[in-house]
């Protein structure tokens, strides 16, 4: 935010006081993020129909738009927003109507703790990568509010699977950030970035080996807290129809898909910056930080997306099982060997 | 409730009594994505384990066999394309071989060949839906697209030989309606060809991949008791470990004369006659298939493709007979009874699919809601037979 | 084993109630209906037959089969000029009955059992404990043939829907006007009155003679739309 204000700053000079300052920047960044956030949906459905049709041996969308269907999400969108919007009869219908909106806000808050390049950050917080976590995990009330207030069966079954998905995925997740928190010190986004600067040796996930495991686990449990890939069972088609968000059309299911790509490149954004040096270059002085940290994120997605089209999906006795006795053990040897690493190699402080 | 819930995973899970629940009762269809056609599914469920399956079946009840007693015995042979429409080929040989059979007529070469090619086309063919959509039910979403690939290249096979690309009507009491297009025989060696070195593909895609094998292997067993009482046939029987198929068992038209082998479920991922099991036994039975293939078109002569003493409306003699073929389903059976008359007094149509469905209300007690999906999957139903 | 050393074991076991040989394209016994569920175990478990295999259950109506030889099939599928269904006007008046075609994988040979029963009193043993498969296929006669079997653990129809009426395979089936208000002979749906009660059908829409389910049938199952 420290870049907005100050480019309110320079344009109207002593005009605003401090707090106006202050309100113009952090609204201007919201409205950023929300943009951001809203053309990740747009461009990821796009890759995902890509990738998906090159991996199975066809082209997805080519029509749509000259080249290779690029205009495909806007024509999907157009598509969307002229959808009758329907509630089911017997639908709890005030939590029918809030949960898209719950779920996309979680998402939303989190955006405000990513640090895309120096100074650009709409929320430079001290507690940053806690308040991220925190705030993220708001999400799954909005999935069991939806899966409730269906009035369906089935999408209960999709909301009680993506709660208890969502829930125990978050252990190994932060689990696995901890290390990186040792090692910075920190917990502030800007830190974690900057204590990474020097090259590709000096990222966090080429730290050590218990911290390249740690990126490994980080990234398999990001993809379970997303509800994709091989841990799509809450909305798997093939056995619940569509899961928690089934009777959902029109804007309210936009809404739903919106948020799912918003968290997969949220999570992307999250593991570049922890682990992959955030805007920090291979090698070489700071050169278009912004574009670098997207491009690393987009990265991660892609390979989030060829996971999803390849594998076949866990069952949830056995997704608990992973993640509970596998993930959370191995996360706590990882924080364990990081801090002996630290302590060994002299690091500790 | 006062039972003990056994699930895989779960262990032992005893309800304590003075916790009042209910099961909760769900419908899987008629219209849903994973039950492969309109089949309702009634599921009593303690959470995630099944506890009763109840199936429905009769959404796609169009009383072919009514219908045979008004057409005659040649006209017929288009209803039976109906039924298993994934297998049309397979079911019309069925018929054909009973009446065949009850009329004494002898096919000639040619046809019994070009026949034979066919029928095991189709079945590589029915075999590609199977593994596809059962991948897709574990959520491979890929797999499928790669089937259908190599589906496509059957189906302008079959289109060229047939002129159509899903309900053929080409086979005839006595032979074939007409006879084979010139480059038949390039064109079936070329697929084969093709075929054989795309099914390690699918191996490494999906077979041994390690969460299909978990979502697989020790799910839904079938043991060989429960096969044989429930009538179950086909893959379905030889995922149990016994290779019993009616090509071997009961030969019809030309099978004698071919060397293929019978693979039959080892248990090899888990225990034998779960999912797994079927699933492989259907893979190399597409390798099977291949070879017979290769085999019918070096030995296929030239000649007539119709019966030549055969009039064109046909008169069964009076009496019944129950004929059963090989479909890719399993044992499809025609119980034919005739009068004597130009019309079919009793065509009774035994589908594999009618018994191996069955059985899952036997087998899903007791697996987890995953599980039941996977299984109905790998028991490969068509809906059209069932209900005919 | 041979089909005549089959049947005449059976015949020293049974004795009546194993009658004809019948010696056609397949071989196989006529037995008596009510005890069908003996013989059926029988077959099942005695080591020298060992069917364990029912390969398919056949309920049928046999009128108009043995009519010398040359039955007159029955023409279903004739229309009028206006374009409705004919009804046949022939009289059911045969026996109604089932065949069973077994198999045995362990020794590989085959046998089929027919059952004759009048039409006033169909009722077969049920086989359902021996083939617990025979439990579909004789809910599927029952539905299309009307035959009871008695001791069946759900006799209920199968195929059609729980509320038809008839029972199509029988050479004298009706087929009914209408069904659930809408009409099925031919006449588009200005011939029927429609207000808020519901449809009210002409007159002359034809409706097959009285109820043909069995006592407690049971209600369709109370499956909440999931």
């Amino acid at each position: 935010m420290q870049v907005m204000t100050d480019l309110f700053a320079r344009v109207f000079g002593d005009g605003l006081s401090p707090l106006g300052l202050l309100i113009a920047g952090g609204l201007t960044m919201a409205l950023i993020m929300a943009l951001v956030m809203a053309s990740c949906a747009i461009v990821f459905t796009w890759a995902e129909r890509k990738v998906a049709g090159f991996i199975q041996s066809r082209y997805g969308p080519m029509r749509v738009g000259r080249w290779h269907g690029v205009l495909q999400p806007v024509a999907d969108m157009v598509k969307i927003l002229g959808k009758e919007d329907i509630v089911p009869q017997d639908a709890d219908k005030p939590l029918f109507l809030l949960a898209p909106f719950v779920i996309f806000v979680g998402s939303l808050m989190a955006w405000a703790a990513i640090p895309f390049a120096p100074g650009f950050i709409a929320a430079d917080l001290d507690l940053g990568l806690f308040y991220i976590f925190a705030v993220s995990s708001a999400a799954t009330i909005g999935i069991l509010m939806a899966g409730w207030a269906s009035n369906n069966k089935w999408s209960l079954y999709g909301a009680a699977r993506g709660a208890a998905q969502a829930v125990s995925y978050e252990i190994p997740l932060a689990l696995a950030c901890i290390p990186v928190v040792m090692i910075t010190g920190s917990l502030n986004m800007n830190d974690i970035v900057i204590a990474q600067q020097g090259g590709i040796w000096r990222w966090h996930f080429l730290h050590d080996p218990f911290l390249f495991v740690a990126f490994l686990l980080y990234f398999v449990a990001s993809i379970a807290e997303v509800n994709r890939g091989p841990f799509d069972l809450p909305e798997t088609e093939s056995e619940l129809v569509a899961g928690y968000h089934t009777e959902y059309t029109g804007m309210r299911f936009a809404f739903f898909f919106l948020a799912e790509y918003a968290n997969l490149f949220l999570v992307s954004c999250i593991a570049t910056a922890v682990f992959l040096g955030g805007w920090q270059p291979l090698f070489g002085p700071v050169f278009l930080p912004g574009l670098v940290f997207v491009i690393k994120a987009v990265l991660l997605v892609l390979l989030q997306m060829w996971l999803r089209w390849t594998l076949p999906r866990l069952r949830v006795d056995q997704l608990m099982h992973v993640c509970w006795k596998v993930m959370v053990p191995l996360a706590l040897v990882c924080v364990l060997g990081a801090g002996i690493w630290m302590l060994a190699t002299g690091q500790a402080g | 409730m006062s039972e003990t819930a056994i699930g895989r995973g779960w262990g032992g899970q005893d309800v304590r009594r003075e916790l009042h629940s209910e099961l909760l009762e769900i419908n899987m269809g008629p219209q849903h994505p994973a039950t492969h056609g309109v089949l309702r599914l009634l599921v009593r469920t303690d959470g995630e384990i099944v506890h009763g399956v109840t199936a429905h079946i009769g959404y796609l009840h169009r009383c072919a066999e009514k219908i045979a007693e008004g057409c005659d015995w040649r006209q017929w042979m288009v209803y039976t394309d109906r039924f298993d429409y994934l297998a049309p080929i397979n079911m019309n040989f069925g018929y054909a071989v009973a009446v065949e059979r009850m009329l004494g007529v002898r096919v000639p070469e040619r046809a019994e060949h070009i026949r034979v090619i066919c029928a095991e086309l189709q079945r590589i063919a029915s075999h590609l839906i199977a593994i596809g959509t059962f991948g897709l039910d574990m959520g491979a979403w890929t797999p499928l697209l790669y089937c259908f690939r190599e589906r496509e290249e059957i189906l302008n096979i079959l289109e060229r030989l047939t002129g159509g690309r899903m309900l053929y009507n080409y086979f005839d009491i006595g032979g074939l309606r007409f006879d084979a297009y010139d480059g038949f025989e390039r064109d079936v060696l070329a697929f084969v060809n093709i075929m054989e070195q795309k099914i390690p593909e699918y191996d490494t895609l999906l077979s041994y991949n390690k969460i299909f094998i978990e979502r697989t292997a020790d799910v839904g067993v079938i043991d060989l008791a429960t096969c044989l009482a429930y009538g179950c046939t086909g893959p379905v029987l030889r995922g149990a470990g016994v290779p019993f198929d009616c090509r071997k068992d009961d030969p019809y038209s030309i099978y004698d004369r071919f060397e293929f082998d019978i693979p039959y479920g080892e248990g090899e991922q888990g225990t034998v006659g779960d999912c797994w099991d079927r699933y492989m036994v259907r893979m190399r039975e597409m390798y099977e298939s291949c070879r017979i293939i290769r085999q019918a078109v070096d030995a296929l002569p030239g000649g007539p493709v119709k019966a030549e003493d055969l009039k064109k409306l046909v008169k069964v003699p009076q009496g019944s007979l129950y004929t059963r073929t090989e479909s890719s389903k399993g044992e499809i059976g025609y119980h034919v009874f005739a009068d004597g008359g130009s019309k079919p007094f009793r065509t009774k149509v035994r589908s594999p699919s009618f018994s191996n469905l069955h059985v899952i209300e036997k087998v899903g007690p007791g697996m987890m809601l995953s599980d039941l999906v996977a299984t109905v999957g790998s028991l490969d139903i068509v809906l059209g037979e069932i209900d005919r | 084993m041979e089909a005549t050393a089959i049947h005449a074991l059976l015949q020293s076991r049974f004795g009546d109630a194993v009658s004809d040989y019948v010696d056609g394209f397949e071989k196989g016994s006529l037995v008596a209906a009510g005890r069908v569920a003996e013989i059926a175990a029988f077959l099942r478990d005695d080591p020298a037959l060992g069917f364990e295999s029912l390969m398919c259950l056949t309920g049928l109506d046999w009128d108009g089969y043995d009519a010398s030889g040359k039955g007159k099939s029955v023409d279903i599928l004739g229309y009028d000029e206006l374009g409705r269904p004919q009804a046949s006007d022939r009289v059911g008046d045969g026996d109604l009955g089932v065949a069973y075609a077994l198999y045995s994988h362990r020794h590989g040979h085959k046998h089929t059992l027919f059952v004759r029963v009048t039409r006033a009193a169909p009722e077969v043993a049920s086989t359902a404990a021996v083939w617990p498969t025979a439990a579909w296929h004789e809910r599927e006669a029952w539905d299309l043939v009307g035959i009871r079997f008695t001791g069946h653990p759900d006799l209920k129809r199968i195929l059609l829907d729980e509320g038809w009426e008839g029972h199509p395979l029988r050479k004298d089936y009706v087929m009914p006007g209408a069904w659930q208000g809408v009409p099925l002979d031919g006449r588009d749906y200005a011939a029927c009155k429609w207000d808020e009660s519901g449809v009210t059908l002409p007159d002359d829409v034809k409706r097959p003679e009285g109820p043909q389910q069995p006592e407690g049938t049971q209600q369709p199952e109370s499956g909440n739309q999931g």
